[in-house]
């Protein structure tokens, strides 16, 4: 096959040594690459119970056939490793120039175990390795290890950076590169806890051809023209920001930790009031044609901040923590930033923590430093002890679930994640298909790997169709953010094509030169949630596992009970083809063709076999 | 569209919101089409970026939601009592 190089590199930071292997082509017709590929590879070499924060978790980086082929906006590196923050799979997206590097090296992954003896930066030359002391770097933010590194190693390095917090072990912290974020799920934990504190990557390799050049030129072209049209406007000139007040009005924007769908103050931190009084410029990622990316600044007397701000930072450092001052919501987005720490994970711990107080449930730390809602500077205080693990920061730095789990009290119930992971930005009581989708999601709430909110966000569904109907739309908008982070193209890109699975199974094609027809790019979809389910089944997911919170099946607000999302469940269960318990029956594997696939005897690696 | 038909609340978000300065305004229609084009007409700056001047109709980036239910049914029946937002299509985020 064509646009990839076959081969990964296992990068053994105990014993310091770094070896290639192959990969099959058949990896890349049944699984892609992206988040496939490093859910495959995260399933041969985790073993089952591994320590998230320990050796043996593996922390992968992986490339697509798309990358460096100038499509738009497919400049996305995949990585996975098992969640410090859930216990099941961790994968996250990063963009930018990293993506091209690690093609460049003549490697599609790298696999990354062991420890580190110190503190180190790992520098991947092409095919070389080499392991650098990094106890100098510590204590600064991800920008400026990245300059660091940088300097000492020259700028033709990509640097993948964490902060104080993934140093300390915050466990959703993240890891930086290029100004973007792989926040989501704890990456940045994993990183620290293999004491890295940067990954220096350069590649000088040719990128490997692609199997029709002038169809995909023209493919890229035609794309990237449709990607300047009204179907990315909203993000082009406004940004994500503006679904704020929209989300408000319609009664879906967490506010106070979810006790309220609507915030009293929306329109003072709205997108728009945001774009007006805020704004300075706009960024894009390497080879992206959209650009997507709002810088804002503050407007007060107080230390001007400039920071990239989206909806999901917005809203859990604004309306979710009752904070209504745009100064400190930028303050703290740009804090979330320099400590390296997922703001959603953040902003929704601290909301806990706020509620706490509320009902004066005892904390640790002395109660005047307690952070309360709509107390800015509490949040912003709040934010950096939990950065550097001080105080009531310490506790908070195990996520909300654990939080609650210590504490006790009664607080589990308004603990607001699945599976560990903290819920993003939407109400799902009003919200049908996403509370599905966050609930049987294998990376805990996250809205971005079920992509269910589109359904319910549009006239696709009737409100009372019955629960088969919103199970089928789930699992088809999860299989196609599964084929979106795979080939890896910008969720932002999907209206761009008018018939995704066709035209982008057509542009695989071309890339790969493989044969691909639009359902077998659907089944692949299909394929990559399985795998990362079965992973999760190793690691210990149970049925009770796919739930949401208590406080959002009490019927209240939408009617949104637990019997009603049960049902949803059991609906997506049949539609995947898995048995009651959600576990997964040997005939699926094999209809998937992922029983060759996952054979126990292929599984890596280096001390797991089976 | 005949004199005497009643006006309706529209609010609007995002992009129509900055282009018109306006959180909510009112217009007449009976239907979501003809609500489009009074605001095309009634906002110039909308015909273009939000509405398409040649159908008179929403581009692809945008939707209604009328009494909470998303749609982009031109024909969709709205009166007084009804509650007309409308929006940009896309939610979510990048990765
Ligand atoms: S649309 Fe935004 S997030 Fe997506 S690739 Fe472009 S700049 Fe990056």
């Amino acid at each position: 096959m064509n646009a990839v190089h076959g081969r990964y590199l296992h990068i053994d930071l105990s014993a310091g040594t770094a070896t290639a292997y192959p990969l099959p082509e058949a990896v890349f017709a049944r699984l892609i690459g992206g988040v496939g590929l490093a859910s495959y590879l995260l399933d041969r070499f985790c073993p089952p119970g591994a320590d998230p924060l320990g050796p043996e978790n593996p922390l992968i980086f992986a490339s697509s056939p798309f990358i460096g082929t100038g499509i738009t906006t497919a400049s996305k590196i995949a990585l996975t490793a098992k969640s410090p923050q859930t216990g099941m799979i961790g994968d996250s997206l990063s963009s930018s120039y990293l993506a091209l590097a690690l093609k460049r090296t003549g490697y599609d992954a790298l696999v990354i175990t062991g420890q580190a003896p110190g503190w180190t930066v790992l520098a991947v030359d092409d095919g070389e390795i080499r392991l650098l002391p990094g106890s100098d770097l510590l204590g600064l933010d991800p920008a400026a290890t990245a300059d660091a590194v940088r300097a000492e190693l020259g700028n033709s390095f990509r640097v993948a950076a964490i902060g104080v917090a993934g140093e300390r072990g915050v466990r959703y912290a993240s890891i930086s590169n290029d100004g973007r974020l792989a926040g989501r799920t704890g990456p940045g934990a994993v990183m620290g806890s293999k004491r890295l504190k940067a990954i220096a990557v350069r590649g000088t390799q040719r990128l490997p051809a692609v199997a029709d050049p002038r169809g995909v030129v023209r493919a890229a072209r035609e794309l990237a023209e449709r990607s300047l049209g009204p179907d990315t406007a909203k993000y082009r000139e406004l940004g994500t920001a503006a679904n704020l007040a929209f989300f408000s009005r319609l009664g879906v924007l967490p506010t106070r930790n979810f006790q309220a769908g609507t915030f009293e103050a929306a329109e003072a931190i709205s997108g728009e009031r945001l774009f007006l009084e805020h704004r300075t410029d706009k960024h894009g990622c390497a080879a992206c044609t959209i650009g997507c990316e709002h810088h804002y600044r503050t407007r007060d007397d107080g230390e001007t901040v400039e920071v990239r701000l989206e909806y999901e930072s917005l809203f859990a450092l604004g309306s979710l923590c009752g904070v209504s001052d745009p100064n400190a919501v930028l303050r703290a987005a740009a804090l979330c930033d320099r400590y390296g720490m997922d703001a959603i994970s953040t902003g929704s711990t601290i909301a806990w923590a706020m509620e706490c107080v509320e009902r004066g449930v005892r904390l640790p730390g002395r109660p005047e430093e307690w952070p309360r809602f709509g107390d800015a500077e509490g949040l912003l205080r709040t934010i950096q002890a939990i950065g550097e693990r001080r105080g009531l920061g310490d506790l908070l730095a195990e996520g909300s679930r654990r939080a609650a789990e210590i504490v006790g009290q009664g607080s589990v119930e308004w603990a607001m994640h699945v599976k560990g992971l903290e819920l993003p930005g939407y109400d799902p009581r009003k919200l049908k298909a996403m509370a599905l989708g966050f609930a049987v999601s294998t990376r805990g709430a996250c809205h971005n790997r079920s992509s269910a909110y589109e359904v319910d966000f549009s006239d696709q569904l009737d409100p009372h169709a019955e629960a088969l109907a919103w199970a089928r739309a789930a699992a088809r908008a999860e299989d196609r953010a599964a084929v979106l982070d795979s080939l890896t193209i910008c969720k932002f890109l999907r209206h761009c094509f008018s018939d995704f699975f066709t035209e982008a199974a057509e542009l695989f094609v071309r890339v790969t030169g493989l044969s691909m027809t639009a359902e077998e790019l659907r089944l692949a979809g299909e394929r990559i949630n399985t795998v990362k389910k079965l992973f999760n089944i190793r690691q210990g997911w149970t049925r009770a596992d796919d739930t949401l919170p208590p406080r959002l099946l009490s019927g209240e607000a939408s009617g949104l009970t637990a019997a009603e999302l049960d049902r949803l469940i059991q609906a997506y269960y049949r539609v995947r083809g898995w048995d009651e318990q959600g576990l997964v029956p040997p005939e699926r594997l094999h209809e998937l063709g992922l029983a060759e696939l996952l054979r126990d005897d292929s599984r890596m690696m280096h001390g797991y076999a089976g | 569209m005949s004199t005497g038909t009643a006006t309706v609340r529209v609010e609007l978000f995002g992009t129509p919101q900055l282009l018109t300065g306006q959180r909510q305004v009112e217009v007449p229609g009976r239907t979501l089409h003809e609500i489009a084009g009074v605001l095309a007409q009634e906002f110039p700056v909308l015909a273009g970026p939000v509405i398409d001047p040649a159908t008179g109709w929403l581009n692809g980036g945008y939707i209604f939601v009328v009494d909470g239910r998303f749609t982009r049914d031109a024909s969709y029946p709205v009166g007084p009592e009804s509650s007309v937002l409308l929006v940009s299509a896309q939610a979510g985020g990048a990765s």
